[in-house]
């Protein structure tokens, strides 16, 4: 019984992934490539610059989103600070992009936190493309485009809500 | 000439930072941060910082029964559950990147500021228990990092649960 429970859950859960475009092997990808471009210490400071310069870039005006936590100045303490903290939201969701319920959770939580703030889709579109020219400048050649837009699609809509 | 004037510059600059951060010096912050990264090497290293942080909290409230109660809405009765494990997660991931930024003060002031306001908006979140988290993490971490010196960690810990309480009631 208990079994079985266990094959619907698996077929459950590989019916969602693959529908999603985003299978269990390129979660696996993106969490090791993750890894490797989210790095540490001054080196994540400036990863998270190049993504939000990219970010501010294409939608100038999401920057007013963000004057409460020093938007008008990407270098400014409260804006690393920010930015620092959305990368660690982020962190979270790839870490668990392969532990379906707590994904879940962690998607809920943020999908709170998002909601009243009424964000355009097209800024979730802007950090999609940011992250796709700064994740490959970060990696190099080992980057797969497909998984990565595939599997941030997962997490933008458990984000957006819809 | 211009080498004296770097000189004082810098030592003047030196005098003035040691007021606040003799206790956690550049080297305690870069013995942290290395002897911290060994922990997210591995792609799988979500694993291992969820169930650590379960361990940790799940011996505070052995310690502090009734800070249960503060965790009822991220189920702390399934510990093992997705809600409870994606929290364990905000928990370690707020801790990775407080020790991120301890080499941007200002920043890292800012981030820490932060979350004593979301810990201040927690009614019943008392200043005891960060005792008790910091006291049950300086024990626990020494077993999970081959590399760990106590003199650094504590240091630089000292002032960053100092921060995250300050603006806690009680």
């Amino acid at each position: 019984m208990k079994i079985l429970i266990v094959l619907a859950a698996l077929a459950a859960f590989v019916a969602v992934t693959s529908a999603s475009g985003c299978d269990k092997l390129q979660r696996l990808k993106v969490k090791s490539q993750w890894s490797r471009a989210y790095s540490s210490g001054h080196d994540r400071e400036d990863f998270s610059q190049a993504i939000w310069r990219a970010i501010f870039a294409q939608v100038p005006d999401a920057r007013a989103l963000f004057k409460r936590v020093g938007g008008d100045d990407t270098t400014s303490a409260d804006f690393v600070a920010h930015s620092m903290r959305v990368l660690a939201g982020l962190d979270i969701l790839i870490a668990l992009l392969d532990q379906p319920e707590a994904l879940q959770a962690e998607l809920s939580h943020l999908q709170k936190q998002h909601d009243a703030r009424h964000i355009p889709d097209n800024y979730f579109e802007a950090f999609r493309l940011a992250l796709g020219h700064v994740l490959p400048a970060q990696l190099g050649r080992c980057w797969d485009k497909t998984a990565w837009s595939d599997c941030f699609d997962v997490v933008a809509k458990g984000i957006k809500g819809h | 000439m211009l080498r004296l004037v770097v000189l004082l510059v810098l030592a003047a600059f030196c005098a003035a930072e040691e007021g606040r951060s003799h206790c956690c010096s550049a080297e305690d912050r870069n013995i942290v941060q290395k002897q911290w990264k060994v922990l997210w090497k591995d792609t799988e290293s979500s694993k291992v910082k969820a169930g650590f942080a379960r361990l940790i909290m799940l011996k505070l409230i052995e310690a502090k029964p009734e800070a249960k109660a503060l965790f009822t809405n991220v189920d702390i009765d399934h510990p093992l559950g997705g809600t409870f494990t994606a929290h364990c997660l905000r928990i370690i991931n707020a801790l990775d990147m407080a020790i991120n930024l301890l080499d941007n003060q200002d920043a890292l002031d800012s981030a820490l500021d932060h979350l004593a306001e979301q810990h201040h908006a927690r009614a019943g979140v008392k200043k005891e228990y960060f005792k008790a988290f910091a006291d049950i993490m300086s024990d626990a971490l020494p077993r999970l990092l081959d590399d760990y010196n106590y003199m650094s960690w504590r240091s630089c810990f000292k002032g960053l649960y100092a921060k995250i309480t300050s603006k806690l009631d009680a």
